[in-house]
């Protein structure tokens, strides 16, 4: 696929979306007040797995349509190992922290009700646990959810190939038994589940991927989300107006929180319905009125942006391990508004830096592989995951 | 909620003017003997929901039986004694305030306990002790085993239900605060669902962190840094704190 058709929507939206994992990640952060979350009854998960799912299908089904299934899953199981390997390098920086943190402070007062090392009472178990993902610490709870759905994702595959019903009926069952039943995945310690219910967040993956797989009528969906149009901007709307109270309400006592007592708390783990809809409304919007080819998406300004969405896995991981380290700096330090500002400035810079350099790094290796081969194959790499 | 804590952020500008104000005044090291100065911003002070059952109680002067559930700082063990907890500082408090009354704080807490495992415990622990009123310290465990914090909301609007179905008034005490612990504990979203679970069912919730926070901030106490055998003093002290924090709360909920 060459660049020129590609659709830049994927990559800024993607981009945008860890941007603000990044900055909804930095508790007690200013700038939360501003990203997706505070307007909206999803947040930057939904827009991350979405398109997540969606480009998915796009690379590997078109891998699938010219290569055939078995290196298609082979190309999966590719990445979901580099994942696998980011997340337990992720780990392994989380339990240094903790490690540090609880060896250098020792005050009773604390110590008799948050042993935070517990697990450190037990590394055998916790490293086991670790390693079959089952223990997911703050931070590293959506890693898991994406290494297990690229696992899963070549028997999806297959099923969009022959027809998309087959895959999305079953997915969307599964969505709606896990939110009558509230079934949930068992994680470590005991007595805990998997944050991101692999359930119920499937089908959001499955979703996307149904609508990104190549070569179906070209994007038969469009249609449908223009007619869909003033219900989606209806929902858009109305959560905007419930949401954006709540936030406000939340800052200043005083500003009612419409609905808040029907509609709070919103399950995020079994991405409840309420979540749902709305992201869903947002899609149909954006589709419909951003177009593809929008100027603005090629701009000097959105290209950072894009940059960010187009190397999504090593953006993802470095943003998480900057919240982390943004974390540190405000509490160990100061919090101060301007602290906060500026460790939000230097955490999306490094971001974006970061994504230059390696959009940079790869195109230099693609370079010399054309030069190499001379016939310049390879190209659907482009499209990355 | 995310709410107070930030609220506590925007008013910083404030608090930095009325600090420089108070720089002119020698600042006496807080260790050294008699009541330590803990003094919190008045936006922490400040309550909008009322203690309906207790007041009719103090009303009619009768005997006010409390019961304080929690964790491990609510059993005060840090402190060296039960009797250097809030629990029991806060009896003594309002015992002072009106002698002529009966009040009885009952200390239920059991350390390193989930919100979910302290619900569990009503019916043994809580019900039979026919409280008027019941503080509920809670939220540490949860935040340091990583709950689901949906699950965590359940189990307090649970606890909330059924106090408030037994004619319980309800006090939410949040987390401890230290800046070692919240480097590797995101107490954020914990703080958030308590506050929010509070404000949707018009209970108060008493803004410890936050306190604790500006203790901290202020140079009042230092948690993170102090020497081994002064520990147990630091923490009878800020026990001593909270609990007339409190039993202030209390009065103005009276009101």
């Amino acid at each position: 696929m060459p660049a020129s058709t590609r659709d830049l929507r994927l990559d800024f939206f993607r981009g945008l979306a860890l941007i603000f994992i990044f900055v909804d990640h930095v508790p007690e952060n200013i700038l939360s007040y501003f990203t997706i979350q505070a307007v909206t009854f999803f947040d930057a998960a939904e827009v991350f797995i979405f398109i997540s799912g969606y480009t998915a299908a796009l690379v590997y089904g078109q891998i699938l349509l010219s290569q055939g299934s078995l290196y298609a899953t082979a190309r999966i199981l590719g990445r979901a190992w580099q994942l696998y390997v980011a997340h337990i390098f992720l780990f392994v920086m989380f339990i240094a922290e903790v490690s540090y943190t609880v060896t250098t402070f020792n005050n009773p007062m604390y110590n008799d009700e948050m042993r935070v090392g517990d697990f450190l009472d037990e590394p055998h178990v916790a490293i086991v646990k670790a390693l079959l993902l089952e223990f997911q610490p703050t931070f590293l709870d959506i890693l898991p959810l994406y290494i297990l759905l690229l696992v899963l994702f070549p028997i999806a595959l297959l099923g969009l190939r022959w027809r998309p019903l087959i895959v999305l009926i079953p997915s969307f069952l599964l969505y709606l038994f896990v939110q009558v039943t509230n079934v949930s995945v068992p994680a470590y310690p005991e007595g805990h589940v998997w944050y991101f219910n692999p359930l119920a967040w499937q089908f959001l993956f499955v979703a996307g991927a149904a609508l990104g797989f190549p070569g179906r009528r070209d994007r038969w969906w469009s249609g449908w989300a223009r007619t869909l149009l003033p219900i989606a901007a209806l929902v858009m709307a109305a959560g905007f107006v419930v949401k954006l109270s709540w936030t406000i309400h939340g800052v200043w006592d005083p500003f009612p929180g419409v609905l808040l007592k029907e509609l709070w708390p919103v399950n995020k783990n079994n991405l409840s319905p309420i979540r749902i809809i709305p992201f869903f409304a947002a899609v149909a919007l954006v589709a419909a009125v951003v177009p593809a080819e929008a100027p603005a998406l090629r701009s000097r300004l959105a290209r950072p942006l894009v940059l960010c969405g187009q190397q999504s896995l090593e953006i993802f991981c470095l943003g998480i391990l900057l919240s982390a380290l943004g974390h540190f700096v405000l509490s160990e330090y100061d919090s101060a508004i301007e602290t906060q500002l500026l460790v939000n400035l230097a955490g999306i810079l490094v971001m974006c830096l970061t994504a230059r350099m390696l959009d940079w790094y790869k195109t230099m290796g693609r370079g010399q592989a054309r030069l190499a081969v001379s016939s310049g194959s390879g190209s659907g790499d482009r499209l990355r995951i | 909620m995310r709410w107070q804590v930030t609220r506590s952020r925007l008013a910083r500008p404030a608090l930095l003017v009325a600090t420089l104000a108070f720089m002119a005044i020698p600042p006496c090291p807080p260790a050294l003997g008699g009541a330590p100065d803990c003094n919190v911003p008045d936006e922490l002070m400040q309550v909008d929901d009322k203690l309906p059952h207790l007041a009719e109680r103090v009303r009619a002067k009768q005997p006010v039986r409390i019961v304080a559930i929690g964790g491990a700082s609510t059993t005060g063990v840090a402190a060296g004694s039960p009797e250097l907890a809030y629990p029991h500082r806060l009896q003594q408090i309002l015992a002072r305030w009106d002698p002529s009354s009966s009040v009885t704080v009952v200390n239920r807490g059991v350390p390193r306990q989930t919100a979910r495992q302290m619900l569990e415990r009503f019916p043994t622990d809580v019900i039979p002790e026919d409280p008027v009123l019941v503080i509920w310290e809670t939220g540490t465990t949860d935040a340091v085993r990583g709950v689901g914090v949906d699950d965590f909301a359940a189990t307090l609007q649970a606890g909330i239900d059924e106090l408030k179905a037994h004619g319980v008034d309800i006090v939410l005490v949040d987390m401890q605060f230290s800046h070692s612990t919240t480097t590797v504990i995101d107490f954020e979203r914990y703080l958030n669902t308590l506050h929010r679970v509070g404000d949707v069912n018009d209970v108060i919730v008493f803004p410890r962190f936050e306190m604790m926070r500006y203790w901290s901030e202020q140079n009042v106490f230092d948690f993170d840094g102090v020497a081994k055998d002064e520990r147990a003093s630091l923490a009878a002290k800020v026990y001593e704190c909270l609990a007339g924090k409190l039993a202030e709360t209390i009065r103005l909920a009276l009101r």
